[in-house]
């Protein structure tokens, strides 16, 4: 007669049958402690998504500005390179290869080209040869430049206009055979009598084999207002290329550290306020809990339950609300960003629809911890309550 | 045997000291049914958690089968009491979101065991509530909650049962029914102190004490 009831009640005695059985007898208590880690977890999902998207859309929209970081040959005229936008000397192809190997640098998107004004059936342009892009270790990025093959050629604007050019021409360059790939539209810049080609052609056409005059290049630091970005990157490529001299376009890289830090201020700002208030949430409602089973603490107390057990109730139930919280929060977090995220990112829209599944792992990692920590206080009241003051109170 | 010597217990309250128990001494022999009577605020209840290895004395010395139950640890005292004392209050005391058997199941402490299921099962039968089994406290009648209360006290065979005002909330048949579920735990050999202020269980008792301002008002009894 007692066998079937025997299994049922069997399950229960544990430790953590307790601490379920007290949250689904205290549904609002454990349903309000969810709610603050839930909206903590959400907000700061919400803003890392936001944050990431910013500095994806940021990089982009700096990325259609051009490259910022240019290396010369140290003898390069500098008058007549700020003058032209034309180096005068050339420097080893390998430079490219060299800084591409290394592994702690602050670039990326090295672009090697070689760059001279020649005329071209009797019109002045601007010969481009583009070496494909490459990336140090452990940096590959898609390219932001044109990657052209051997044997094509880009022209640009003006140039296509004056010579009568078109998509698929085959044109002579100084004895070299190019077909036409593309006519680039206007850009109202250099760019409208450019011709440009595959490195390799470029020296063929200009008899500079293994030369280049320029590499273009990103730097990846997010600079505060007191970095000096120039020194940095200097220190950093000076003893490399010896033969070689580096500047910075100050403008489009101080806008883009800028924007990323301005994103950053905002959520150091926001994130740690949201934190504390949600941990002081989770604390009051922890120390109502505990108010609330003084009796059922000082008769567990009675039956000879230890300060150890009583604290794995407590935080067990921390450490519960937490996981719930977390879940429901990435969901949320991950549901706005996903709801709004395309309305505010439009060019990077897309990567706001995936869910970052490594944030639901940080927030069932550090959720529970954070409300674990915000209950040991209420925890450590409830260890340490006299248990016979809280039974002789009738 | 359960004895006190010069038993004091002085409560520190903002209007000044207050002496719960004042020089007690109390001999309790092994199977005795001892009822503590005496107007509220007596002591009855300090004298209680006292014996109960929960309250730690201001001075004396109390010890049970010649244990001196303030000279061991707080570990050690809380697996005496697990072992020795079972307890009945006014009030109940019992888990809320627990129902009757996991009630009584958590006197055997959290460990599953398929024996303590059958002797929780078995308690909660001989004390008329096996219809009852899966009910929580709140649906239960105050009868049925001091049943409960008693086979939880009982489960694990305890030498002692200490019993606050355990018919305090009851009507007169179940007062009178709870009187004698603790009556035959101490026909069976156990100990039972039961403080009260009525006199009903004075009857089922061996001898009476009175406490009256934390002092044994009748020490020939003591």
């Amino acid at each position: 007669m007692l066998g079937p009831t025997q299994s049922k009640v069997q399950e229960y005695m544990t430790i953590l049958g307790l601490i379920f059985k007290e949250i689904s007898h205290r549904k609002i208590n454990f349903a309000l402690g969810s709610l603050a880690v839930m909206m903590a977890v959400a907000l700061f999902i919400s803003f890392f998504t936001a944050a990431k998207a910013s500095n994806r859309e940021t990089a982009r929209l700096m990325l259609s500005m051009g490259f910022n970081l240019h290396i010369i040959s140290k003898d390069t005229d500098m008058n007549e390179f700020l003058l032209t936008g034309l180096p005068d000397k050339t420097m080893p192809e390998q430079y490219t290869e060299i800084l591409a190997s290394q592994k702690q640098i602050s670039y990326n998107h090295l672009l090697a080209t070689l760059q001279k004004k020649i005329t071209w059936r009797d019109f002045d342009v601007v010969l481009t040869g583009l070496a494909p892009e490459v990336s140090p270790p452990g940096r590959k990025t898609p390219p932001m430049s044109f990657q052209i093959e051997r044997g094509s050629l880009y022209v640009g604007y003006r140039v296509a206009k004056a010579l009568g050019l078109n998509e698929s021409d085959v044109v002579q360059i100084k004895g070299k055979t190019l077909k036409v790939a593309k006519c680039l539209s206007e850009s109202g810049g250099v760019d409208d009598i450019r011709i440009q080609c595959h490195l390799r052609d470029a020296q063929e056409i200009l008899n500079l084999p293994g030369r280049i005059s320029e590499i273009r290049a990103v730097d990846c630091l997010c600079f505060t207002p007191t970095d000096d970005p120039v020194s940095i990157l200097r220190k950093e490529i000076g003893p490399l290329l010896p033969e070689a001299q580096l500047f910075h376009t100050r403008a489009i890289a101080s806008a883009r550290a800028k924007t990323r830090q301005m994103i950053r201020n905002l959520f150091a700002v926001i994130v740690p306020f949201v934190v504390i208030a949600c941990g002081v949430w989770i604390g009051v409602l922890a120390i109502m809990n505990v108010r609330d089973r003084q009796q059922e603490i000082g008769i567990m107390r009675a039956l000879g339950y230890g300060t150890g057990q009583i604290t794995i109730l407590f935080l067990g139930k921390a450490l519960t609300t937490g996981l719930v919280g977390a879940l429901f929060g990435f969901l949320l977090g991950t549901g706005l960003a996903s709801i709004f995220g395309p309305k505010i990112f439009e060019i990077t829209a897309k990567t706001m629809t995936k869910p970052e599944l490594s944030l639901l792992a940080c927030s069932l990692v550090f959720a529970p911890v954070f409300a674990a920590v915000s209950s040991f206080i209420p925890t450590m009241i409830a260890v340490t309550y006299d248990p016979a003051v809280t039974l002789m109170e009738e | 045997m359960i004895c006190l010597e010069n038993t004091v217990k002085t409560y520190r309250t903002r209007k000044g000291d207050v002496k719960a128990l004042n020089n007690v001494n109390l001999r309790i022999e092994k199977g005795e049914f001892i009822v503590i009577s005496g107007p509220s605020g007596s002591g009855k209840t300090t004298l209680l958690m006292t014996i109960a290895a929960m309250l730690r004395p201001t001075s004396g010395i109390v010890s049970v089968e010649q244990n001196n139950l303030y000279a061991m640890s707080i570990r050690a005292r809380a697996k005496f009491r697990a072992e020795n004392i079972g307890f009945v209050f006014q009030m109940f005391h019992l888990v809320p979101y627990l129902n009757i058997v996991e009630n009584v199941l958590l006197a055997g402490g959290t460990a599953t065991d398929n024996n303590k299921n059958a002797k929780a099962l078995e308690l909660i039968e001989q004390f008329g509530l096996a219809g009852r089994n899966y009910h929580k406290p709140a649906e239960l009648s105050a009868g049925e909650k001091q049943r409960t209360a008693i086979a939880r006290a009982l489960f694990n065979r305890p030498k002692i049962i200490l019993a606050d005002e355990p018919t305090g909330n009851l009507d007169a048949d179940n007062a009178t029914s709870v009187l004698g579920y603790l009556s035959e735990f101490h026909k069976a050999g156990g100990t039972l102190i039961l403080a009260t202020h009525g006199v009903e269980a004075e009857r089922f008792a061996d001898r009476t004490i009175n406490l009256h301002n934390g002092k044994v008002a009748n020490p020939d009894k003591s």
